[in-house]
């Protein structure tokens, strides 16, 4: 009996508005997300069981059958191995670069300042620009990199027009480094705590030893992390390559995402383009659960 | 205190010095190479139309020459109208001319001045780069420079009045300046002669150098789209700044949205609703913000298509109307940290939630709002494929859209794309290293990047 009459007490008007408001304010948030982001996932899924007509939505039902057609494409294998290829690029050429470019950093004193203003710099310029800059590098009759080719004794290149060098062109910029990520590798550095360096200082753990010995380890969860969030873009890469070849020579640099956009670009196939959707994102979702399971297991 | 540091510096061992003098070498030398792409962007804006050709390619670009021709009229016989007509049909014919032949004389400035019983009575000048645009997308398009060509119909009436002139038939202030060099007297006063004869008299062929007509050329860069999409009116009036205007309007929109819905959003989850709720609710922000942008791009195209925002700038705004998990989470973070006194105190005073958080919520937060402002900008500045398909009018491109368009376009010369791309980064990076110190605070305090 008491209960009931708690029960009643408190959906008096003041608790009825500090119930309610809270969920009057969230609506069009959540509403909007809702609609802007979870529904095309669903729509995605919905397009990919139909051979989808764009002029009377959503014609033909066909259940799993953009699928299955899609998995006996070798377009869409090769798409799968070019981002694979793109991926192994990057872990090879670029993702240790912002890690040694931190290290060194951590060592200097005086040019620290003005080194990760100049470390930031790469984030800022747009894909566009660089594409700009680095089709004229690599620009088979005028550009410098058949130049620096020559001047070694080599044979000059068509780059970006070759089948086999393409994706080592698109991935190439990043060598520079540079970019948000030594930023985030510099401050987890730092935050070593200095008891820990200092006792390995006076052990005689100075020098190279340090960084492999000491900070190397003290950061590998942040590298884990790093490496991680580098599967998960070079998974989704899609404006450098379109950018740079439109995905071209011959289908060499078709990743995943621009499989998708010629699926209904150019077939209209938009049944195809939802199906192949649906895989990337599936792949995305696990890769980030494995991100996000570390990140758990670190922080407990 | 000296011996303190002498002993300090016995101590330190071998090993830790060579790592230092590795490290100062190894990061000026990443250094060097990255600021490579940047300065090679810069010269080549400022090379001329033909020396960004050269192979191998100059540093440097090389020193800019301004060319002054002075013709005579003292024995052309007509009227004010007559005179006025051949003299325009001289400047034109002279300077397409010698821009066509000599491109590669690094003339980037060619100044025209007609004088009769020694007054000087007409003034034209042009930039290499107006003369080239005007000849790659302009009056004189996929025409050959001849002298019937370029003298037919009206044609050199527009380009002359394209240009820019003086006529003033009492004479108008401006001179042919003394001690000019000839350097190209010869071989100009031959081209005229032979290629492209003119009605007065050439009295004086005269050069001069003058650097700052390399930098002028950006001028003439931003006004390029004006002329490579002539239908369009917009382009035509702002030329590169209306892609500007667009990334700006794209950009000041996502920051201002960000800013309030994720604070409203984190508001409410870190002071209205009890923690276990709340975490559902920020997961649930979260998990749309990690949602690939590859795998919904179709249906997200499918949608706005059919409500109608496709080609305006509804399409290009409305992705940015939902709250950015990240940022809420950041948010929250910053809010779970005011003390609950604040607002305890005010509600007692009967403060409505819209109270508490427009007048104690918001004003306490200013540096993380200046956070979140930053993020959305790095974030979304480099946003490319979404605006390139949802956009057909140009007048509506970005920024991105509009270089990846300009680079395709195939008679777009590399020193006016390099210009452009250089145009496009200086006040980011000038900005960027303004707010160096908030940039890095920003991005560390985000920790994994978005």
């Amino acid at each position: 009996m008491n209960k009931k009459e708690k029960k009643k007490h408190r959906m008096s008007g003041y608790t009825f508005k500090r119930k309610v408001a809270p969920w009057c304010i969230l609506a069009p948030p959540i509403f909007f997300t809702l609609w802007l982001k979870y529904y095309p996932i669903i729509s995605a899924f919905f397009i990919s069981l139909f051979k989808y007509d764009p002029i009377n939505p959503p014609g033909h039902f066909v259940g799993l059958k953009n699928y299955q057609d899609m998995f006996q494409m070798d377009f869409y294998w090769q798409s799968w191995k070019n981002t694979l290829i793109f991926l192994l690029l990057q872990l090879a050429m670029c993702f240790f670069i912002p890690l040694i470019q931190a290290l060194l950093l951590n060592e200097l004193q005086r040019l620290q300042k003005g080194l990760t203003t100049l470390y930031i710099l790469p984030a800022l310029i747009p894909t566009s620009v660089n594409v700009i800059i680095w089709r004229w590098i690599w620009h088979p009759d005028y550009g410098v990199a058949n130049q620096i080719v020559k001047f070694f004794g080599g044979e000059p290149q068509a780059w970006l027009s070759d089948p086999e060098l393409v994706k080592f062109c698109i991935i190439f910029p990043g060598v520079l480094g540079g970019g948000l990520t030594v930023l985030l590798y510099l401050s987890a550095i730092q935050g070593i705590s200095g008891d820990i360096l200092e006792s390995a200082a006076l052990d005689g753990c100075t020098g190279f030893s340090r960084i492999t010995k000491i900070i190397l380890p003290n950061i590998s969860f942040m590298v884990f992390i790093q490496l991680i969030m580098c599967v998960i873009t070079t998974m989704q890469l899609l404006d450098a390559p379109y950018m740079y070849a439109s995905g071209g020579p011959s289908g060499a640099s078709t990743t995943q995402g621009i499989f998708i956009y010629q699926a209904f670009n150019q077939d209209l196939n938009y049944g195809r383009g939802s199906a192949a959707s649906i895989v990337l994102l599936i792949v995305t979702a696990l890769l980030t659960m494995v991100q996000m399971h570390f990140e758990k297991s670190e922080r407990e | 205190m000296l011996k303190k540091k002498n002993k300090n510096r016995i101590r330190r061992s071998g090993s830790d010095r060579i790592l230092k003098i590795c490290a100062v070498v190894l990061s000026l030398v990443f250094a060097a190479l990255m600021l490579y792409p940047f300065i090679f962007a810069i010269s080549g804006s400022m090379k001329n139309n033909s020396e960004i050709y050269e192979v191998p390619p100059k540093i440097l670009p090389s020193s800019a020459n301004s060319v002054s021709l002075v013709v005579d009229y003292s024995d052309v016989e007509g009227d004010e109208e007559k005179l006025k007509d051949l003299m325009q049909q001289d400047s034109v014919l002279s300077m397409f001319g010698i821009n066509y032949k000599m491109g590669d004389q690094s003339i980037m400035e060619i100044q025209f001045y007609g004088t009769k019983d020694g007054k000087t009575v007409f003034h034209s000048r042009a930039h290499q780069m107006k003369l080239q645009m005007e000849c790659d997308y302009g009056i004189f398009t996929r025409s050959a420079i001849k002298k019937d060509v370029i003298l037919h119909g009206d044609r050199y009436l527009r380009a002359s009045e394209s240009l820019g002139y003086e006529f003033d038939l009492n004479g108008i202030s401006k001179e042919c300046p003394e001690n000019l060099g000839n350097y190209f007297k010869d071989s100009i006063t031959e081209l005229l002669n032979e290629k492209y004869p003119l009605t007065g008299k050439l009295v004086s062929v005269g050069n001069k150098q003058n650097n700052w007509l390399n930098l002028e050329s950006f001028k003439y860069y931003l006004q390029m789209p004006g002329y490579i999409y002539p239908k369009n009116e917009a382009i035509g009036k702002f030329g590169f700044m209306t892609f500007v205007g667009n990334s700006v309007i794209v950009i000041g929109f996502a920051m201002i949205a960000q800013v309030i819905l994720c604070s409203i959003c984190a508001f409410v989850i870190s002071r209205l609703l009890t923690p276990r709720v709340g975490k559902v609710v920020l997961m649930f922000f979260m998990g749309a913000m990690m949602i690939p942008f590859a795998s919904i791009m179709l249906p997200q195209l499918v949608m706005y298509r059919e409500m109608g925002a496709y080609n305006n700038y509804a399409a290009l705004l409305l992705p940015f109307l939902y709250p950015y998990g990240f940022y809420v989470y950041l948010y929250k973070g910053f809010f779970d940290q005011i003390p609950g006194s604040y607002f305890e105190a005010a509600s007692l005073d009967g403060a409505s939630n819209f109270y508490l958080y427009s007048k104690i919520c918001m004003p306490l937060s200013k540096p993380i709002i200046s956070l979140i402002a930053l993020q959305t900008f790095i974030g979304n500045w480099n946003d490319f494929f979404w605006a390139w398909m949802v956009t057909e009018d140009q007048n509506l491109w970005t920024l991105n859209v509009a270089l990846y368009n300009i680079s395709n376009n195939v008679s777009t010369k590399q020193n006016a794309l390099m210009g452009l791309a250089v145009v496009t980064i200086t006040p980011v990076v000038l900005l960027s290293i303004l707010f160096s110190k908030q940039l890095k605070q920003s991005i560390v305090a985000s920790g994994v990047k978005g």
